[in-house]
């Protein structure tokens, strides 16, 4: 009996606390900030299949608050100066994880604002969370066009400021067509009317169908003369690629489009070259502009395409080039290696909210919202369209000029490293056919 | 490439990670058969064993085939000084202690490589990177021949060890009748240790060759590993040898003929398939017995 009514006391004592919780939670929506500190939670994988770019991301995000406040901090309406207090969710690149992670930052750390997300599939697990508390979320990373576009949960808190897959996915699918079938059939005589064979090997996610979607669209709706001999998916996280890389060269393609992490992406052209004498050209997703990529790929990376808006080797010529290489240099002392280009997304969000708590004057989240819906501001380190940081009005999402990379292998360094080769105002150098390049047959 | 080369080059790709699940899976029969426990952390002993020969391989450049042997001799003493402070003291007081105590095991070997070596993917090269070899239609690099050839011979070595030597006779001995053991004067906490010890040395095998053949590793990829394991001596029959090579072969080859055929996402769920099947059929396991 005694048992028993502790056993009901300890029941009514977690109910009071969760009940607490809740009506803490309702509250907190009009907190000002207070003692000077803008607390920004940056949700990323720390741990976990994605850890090496959410490190990356996590370290650029301290980068960023170090400039921040060592340049004063944010000014607030009454004046005063606030500085940003970066507080850290590990995700561990799950679902489960990642919920976890955006319930302390709300409800524990009491963050004003958010930044970060990397996998499409870990963040729209907990998208709710986010439409529940009304707390701004900036996300740098997930790239899946569904964190904005879906209508089943409130996203009005959420702005997209990285490419979605339809973005990037329409961009590389037009490279093909215009630079790689041309080059393809110049070199081998082919006729101009020979339709260029293209492989798909994507990731089994909403970022990996939505690639596959946006060049399935993409062809289709622009008529484009390619031809999708195979398309091969993997589950996130998978090291052994071969088996779908053996279904791909049966199906003799042209070039592989890879829609994956870098942690895949890496030993997919690796396996491909090594193991399955796949010698063909590999076309990757902007995540993979990675220094541990360039370090795992060797050189397998030779002739392989990247698009890009940031890449830790190079940067285009104009406007952003110096801020690139000041912001490389900053996280190189602090951290010993280069950001990447989710780190340079990531090291931006943190100056778009530092930026809309300035502009709204407090950190009132439905005050900062608006502020974020109105935001312009001049680009940081990444080559905007009209050099403005600015969202839509119908899905709040930022533009971005992209452009696409060819790797050369650095006999020296024992690496390939990167130059710019599309567009024609960006490039540094023209697109070439490896010499051990095969095309394929039909 | 033709339809026959084709279906021979996905067999080989399946004997080759049949090889890793084979290696896995054999040592963590081993030490269910003789200590009769659920080791969930098994697949932690694979993740360090590839660690130690990354490490080794990268700062002294010794061939990696030859560091294997090191790496198995430090999981040796690794798996025994496990064996000895966390298995002993609740050996005997329930599977759900050893469940969570396994549990808590790769939380703490998990973490603990992380902080030695960073969570960061890696990978590295093997000496003989790019060089092929003809196997009938194929083009097969050496390494994997090297692999399979290496699995085999560390099969036959502890198929020799459990036949042919007193400590061998022993561990068989105490996996058939414990109590009967002791009755006949086995030290069977002496042959505890040397099974857990062989089992993760075993596990470190498997690190090795997944190393070798150029898969990037961390600290969490132990995990599926272990799962799959699981998968397979029950697959093959809980304490048989012979099952978990042939349940491991069995699960390689269907994993990449299911990710050929169906697609790369029925890699994992078809062992699990081809697993309710046997169990539904056969519950013992393909080769395993009555009242294990």
């Amino acid at each position: 009996m005694k048992y028993q009514v502790l056993f009901i006391a300890v029941l009514l004592v977690m109910a009071a606390l969760i009940a607490g919780c809740t009506q803490q939670a309702a509250s907190q929506q009009t907190t000002p900030a207070s003692q000077g500190i803008i607390k920004v939670g940056v949700i990323v994988s720390q741990t976990g299949p994605a850890s090496n770019v959410g490190n990356n991301m996590w370290q650029s995000a301290q980068v960023a608050a170090d400039k921040i406040n060592a340049d004063g901090g944010v000014t607030l309406k009454d004046g005063s100066k606030a500085q940003i207090k970066l507080i850290v969710g590990d995700d561990e690149s799950t679902q489960a994880g990642g919920q976890k992670a955006a319930i302390k930052l709300i409800t524990d750390d009491k963050v004003d604002i958010l930044v970060g997300g990397y996998s499409s599939a870990v963040t729209s697990a907990y998208q709710q969370t986010i439409a529940e508390y009304k707390v701004p979320y900036i996300v740098t990373g997930a790239s899946s066009p569904i964190i904005t576009h879906r209508t089943d949960i409130d996203t009005s808190y959420i702005f997209h400021h990285c490419p979605t897959t339809d973005t990037y996915g329409q961009y590389t699918t037009t490279f093909i067509d215009q630079i790689i079938r041309p080059a393809i059939a110049k070199k081998y005589g082919f006729a101009a009317d020979r339709p260029l064979r293209l492989a798909l090997l994507y990731q089994d996610t909403a970022f990996g169908k939505g690639v596959q979607t946006a060049v399935n669209n993409t062809i289709t709706n622009n008529k484009l003369n390619i031809q999708l001999v195979s398309q091969q998916s993997f589950k996130m996280g998978e090291s052994d690629f071969r088996t779908p890389l053996t279904a791909i060269k049966a199906a003799n393609p042209d070039a592989v489009y890879i829609a994956a992490f870098p942690n895949e992406g890496a030993p997919i052209i690796t396996q491909a070259r090594r193991d399955i004498g796949l010698n063909t050209i590999f076309l990757n997703v902007e995540n993979n502009d990675n220094s541990q990529f360039y370090k795992d790929l060797g050189q397998y990376g030779e002739g392989a395409i990247i698009e890009s808006r940031f890449s830790p080797y190079t940067a285009p010529v104009g406007a952003v080039a110096d801020a690139q290489n000041a912001f490389k240099q900053a996280y190189f002392i602090r951290f010993n290696t280069y950001p990447d280009m989710m780190g340079a997304s990531t090291y931006e969000g943190v100056f778009i909210a530092a930026k809309a708590i300035g502009n709204a004057g407090t950190t009132d989240k439905a005050t900062v919202r608006l502020a974020l819906v109105n935001l312009k501001m001049p680009h940081v380190i990444e080559a905007m369209k009209d050099q403005t940081i600015s969202f839509s009005p119908d899905f709040r999402e930022s533009t971005f000029d992209l452009w696409m990379e060819q790797l050369s292998f650095n006999q020296t360094l024992g690496e390939t490293r990167p130059t710019i080769v599309w567009p024609d105002n960006l490039k540094t150098t023209d697109f070439t056919l490896p010499s051990w390049y095969t095309a394929g047959s039909a | 490439m033709d339809n026959i080369g084709i279906f021979l080059q996905i067999m080989f790709w399946g004997l080759y990670a049949g090889c890793i699940y084979i290696l896995l899976a054999t040592g963590l029969n081993l030490i269910f058969g003789v200590m009769k426990i659920v080791n969930f952390a098994h697949g932690e002993f694979l993740m360090i064993g590839a660690y130690i020969t990354a490490t080794v391989f990268l700062l002294t450049g010794i061939n990696p085939y030859v560091i294997l042997l090191l790496s198995m001799l430090v999981l040796i003493g690794i798996g025994a000084v496990v064996e000895r402070l966390c298995f002993r003291p609740i050996l005997g007081t329930g599977k759900l202690n050893e469940i969570f105590l396994s549990i808590g095991l790769i939380y703490i070997f998990q973490n603990g490589a992380a902080m030695i070596w960073g969570d960061a993917w890696q990978s590295v090269k093997s000496p003989y990177d790019g060089i092929t070899i003809p196997v009938g239609s194929l083009n097969v690099p050496i390494d994997y021949i090297i692999i399979i050839g290496f699995t085999a011979a560390i099969l036959i070595a502890l198929f020799l060890f459990l036949k042919k030597t007193r400590i061998g006779m022993e561990m068989r001995a105490t996996s058939q009748n414990r109590k009967g053991a002791k009755l006949v004067g086995i030290n069977v906490e002496r042959i505890d240790v040397i099974s857990f010890g062989i089992g993760c040395a075993l596990a470190a095998a498997a690190g090795t060759l997944w190393v070798v053949s150029g898969q990037v590793f961390n600290p969490y990829m132990g995990s599926i590993p272990a799962v799959k394991a699981f998968a397979i001596i029950i697959l093959g029959g809980l304490g048989s040898i012979p099952g978990a090579i042939i349940g491991g072969l069995l699960l390689g080859i269907a994993e990449n003929s299911a990710a050929f055929y169906l697609g790369g996402v029925w890699k994992d769920a078809v062992s699990f398939i081809i697993l309710i099947i046997v169990l539904v059929v056969r519950p013992t396991g393909l080769f395993g017995e009555k009242g294990e």
